[in-house]
Formats: structure tokens, sequence, C-alpha cells
């Protein structure tokens, strides 16, 4: 029999998905949120003068980003549970692997844009008094934070997407709702295809948003 | 107001500061001459702590600069910076620039502060620039407004780390004329540059460094014209001062 493409199948399916789309922007957005924390802290940690602070973060950013996330969400979900006895809910499990997953590159990102500011605006800073706590706040931080726009923008789209890995701890996020209905109406090529149009959606409505922020910091002056 | 003595500093096993002994007196305005390399511009950064010496003692303002209970974000505040390469703060406007130290380290109101930043903004002739930002300016101006920054938290003295190097030629004029002024006013200066002109004229005493130490010390009628080290008629004859 020969392949018949069913547009009426993408209709119907689009509206079932919205479950999914709701989960995965919640999971993107907390985890996100918290992979952003973990970020600037662990970034900072590694630019500490205290060796301790540095190999610490230097060892959570190469054991996260040297393995692959699908490893780290079964590890989180399946195997601590088996050594601790507690088991994580699979939302919350995939919550805090998107953080922590996040939070790895995030660090790296944080790291690089500090470092990148100009070693002499540091010495203005400590010139005119403030304290290195000070120049941080005032001077570095807020020249760092506008050229980490862009590259994470770029980790914003990478964590939406990666919500789709989920999909193995049983978490009912876009991808997992997709399989759900094909289970039911083998309609394989409809479904997936409407699924990617749906993470495409999202994905380019951030880069949008990234583009606006980017042109407004531009339009205010300054590098 | 600044008592240097016996100061080492090392690069890792390079020795650039071979044991300098200076005093400078408050009012006195000190131009510190030398081939680039000679260490004329790390004794400078030593004053204020953004190099740390190796051995030695510096003194400013009766603070010793390496004693434990010395606040050096205090004594930075009294021994003001001026940098070749300007470093204004590019996200804030220039009036911003002017008041961040007031504000946050002396602790100024806004209002208050903006006050005064307009008056030094006046003082550098940059009043009608306060709302644009550092990189809507020529080099020249940025240079004024470092100035006025530096300023701003009323220092005992300024040092001047080759500020007027990284300007175009007719931009030079206007950044030594702010200069001027403030040494006509009585400021306490210490200079690093290469503009002899300006040290000849402004200048109560011109220090020439080379190879680590200090090659000649004492007034510019004196050092320019009648230069009694090789090394220094050497390197006058070389930036074209011979008389």
């Amino acid at each position: 029999m020969a392949f018949k493409f069913e547009p009426d199948v993408m209709v119907e399916t689009f509206p079932m998905l919205l479950s999914g789309v709701k989960l995965t922007i919640i999971i993107t957005l907390c985890g996100l949120l918290i992979g952003f924390v973990i970020g600037v802290l662990c970034g900072l940690m590694k630019l500490s003068k205290n060796p301790v602070l540095r190999k610490l973060a230097g060892a959570y950013v190469e054991l996260i980003r040297g393995t692959p996330l699908i490893v780290q969400v079964m590890f989180l979900y399946f195997g601590i549970p088996m050594a601790s006895g507690l088991r994580i809910p699979p939302l919350t499990a995939g919550v805090i692997a998107i953080a922590v997953n996040s939070g790895a590159y995030i660090a790296e990102i944080v790291r690089g844009s500090v470092q990148s500011i100009d070693f002499g605006q540091r010495e203005a800073g400590r010139s005119i008094g403030l304290t290195q706590a000070q120049t941080m706040l005032y001077i570095i931080w807020p020249q760092a934070f506008r050229r980490m726009i862009p590259p994470l923008g770029n980790q914003f789209i990478i964590s939406l997407k990666d919500t789709s890995l989920l999909v193995v701890i049983g978490v009912a996020e876009l991808t997992r709702v997709g399989q759900e209905i094909i289970a039911v109406n083998f309609r394989a090529f409809e479904v997936w295809l409407t699924v990617g149009l749906v993470y495409l959606m999202m994905t380019l409505t951030i880069s949008r948003v990234l583009k606006t922020v980017e042109n407004r910091i531009e339009r205010r002056g300054a590098r | 107001m600044i008592t240097i003595k016996n100061l080492h500093k090392n690069f890792g096993a390079l020795e650039v500061i071979k044991g300098i002994d200076l005093s400078i007196e408050a009012g006195q305005v000190v131009c510190i001459i030398g081939p680039s390399g000679s260490g004329k511009s790390t004794v400078l950064r030593c004053i204020n702590r953004l190099e740390e010496l190796t051995s030695g003692q510096i003194v400013v303002d009766g603070h010793d600069l390496y004693a434990a209970d010395t606040d050096i974000n205090y004594v930075r505040t009294e021994a003001g910076m001026v940098f070749q390469q300007f470093n204004l703060f590019p996200h804030m406007s220039v009036l911003e620039n002017v008041t961040l130290g007031p504000i946050k380290v002396r602790g100024m109101s806004r209002h208050e502060a903006n006050k005064l930043g307009v008056e030094l903004l006046k003082k550098v002739g940059l009043q009608e620039k306060a709302k644009n930002y550092p990189e809507q300016l020529s080099g020249g101006q940025k240079q004024r407004v470092a100035i006025a920054r530096a300023l701003a938290l009323k220092p005992k003295v300024i040092l001047f780390d080759e500020p007027t190097s990284a300007l175009d030629p007719e931009l030079v004029g206007e950044v030594l004329e702010v200069m001027k002024k403030l040494a006509n006013e009585g400021m306490t200066m210490v200079v690093v540059t290469h503009e002899m002109d300006f040290a000849r004229e402004v200048a109560d005493r011109v220090i020439f460094i080379d190879k680590g130490v200090i090659q000649e010390d004492g007034p510019p009628a004196e050092v320019f014209n009648n230069p009694k080290n090789p090394r220094l008629k050497d390197f006058l004859g070389k930036v074209g001062h011979v008389h």
C-alpha cells in the first residue's frame, strides 16, 4: 500500500500536543532559571583566587560536559534511587537534569564573558577606591552580562530541545505526547512532522525575543 | 606626600625595578621620563598598589601601603589614577563615570554627586557631554573625563600613566591644557610622560628612570639643558631634545 499524506492528522494532532508543550516550557523555564543560578555561581567560582573553589567548579563543568545528557537523566532517575532508596518524581528529575546540565554550560559562558572584559576596567574600578566586589558588581558584571546574552540565548534553545530526551523517564513533555499519539494512530510521518514544527515555533520565538533584546541594548549605546 | 624606599619589583625572574628611593612633596608636579621598558610606569602603578611591589616601602600621605592595617581602598581614593587607555566605563554615561566613586566610595547622595560631577566636567570643558556615552567622545575628551573621574574623589595626588600616548597628535593639547590647569591649582601630580615640552614647562622636577633605577633627578632646566648622565643624554638625543 502506497503512503498517503494525511494533513488532517496534523490538524487533529496539534491540540493534543498542547499539554506536552506546556510541560516542555515549564521544564525549560524552571531548569534554566536554576541552571542560570548554578552557572553564575560556578562561573564566578572558576574565576576565584581560591584554588579549591576553582577546581570544584572545574570538575563539575568537565563531568557534565563530558557525559551525555541522556546518561545523566537515567542515572538521576534510575541510578540514584537504587542507591539511596529515594524516588525522584519524573518531572522533578527532568528539571534537575536540565538545571544541572545547562548550569555547566552557563558557567563557561559566564567565565568567558567576565574574562573578556578588558583588565583596565578592573584597574579603573579599583583606582577610584571600589572594593573587588563593588568593581565586579558595578563595572565588570553589567558589561559581561551584555556579552552573555547571545551565547545564553543559544543555550536556551539547546536546553529546550534537550527536554525531549526526558522521554526516557516518561515525563509527558512534547516528544512523549507525540509518541503516545502515534501509539494510537500509527501516523508517524504526520505526528513527528507536527511535533518538529511545534519545537521550531518555540525556538524561533526565543530567537526573535533575543534579537529584540540585543537590538535594544545596542540602541542604548555603549559596547 | 609620597615616600618610596628601596623599591624592588620583579616580574617572574625579571627584575624591573632595582631599588628606587623617591620622596615627593605636596604640590609638586613630578614628571617621570625614560625609554619604554625602563620601569617608569611600574613605579607609578606601585604607588596605588595596582602593582604589588616585591620589596621596599611606599608611604602615601602617612599610610604605609603594605602595612597590615592599611585600607588599600581608602588609600586609592587619595591617589587618583589616569590611564593611558582612559579606561572609562563604557556602559555608563559621562556623568555616571564621574559620580560612581563619590556615590559608592564616599557615600555621597546622588544629587550631591551630580552637582560635583557637573562642576568637574565644567572644569575639563565637557559639561555639555554629561549625558553622552564614552564611545561618543574623541580620545582627548575621554581622557578629560577620566581626569574628572579621578578628581571626583578629591585625591591628594593624581598619578598619570602616559595620559597622552594613546591620543591622536591633534588631541594631545587639550589634555595637557587641563593638566596644566591642575598643576597651577597646586595639585600634587606624578606624570609618566613622553611629552618633553610639557615636562619642561610644567614640572617642578623631572626624574629620568632607566634600567629600573633613577638615573637623574632635578629641576627641568637642569635635566634638559645640562644632562649629566650619559644614558639621559642619549635618550634626549633620541627624542630630539638636546639643547
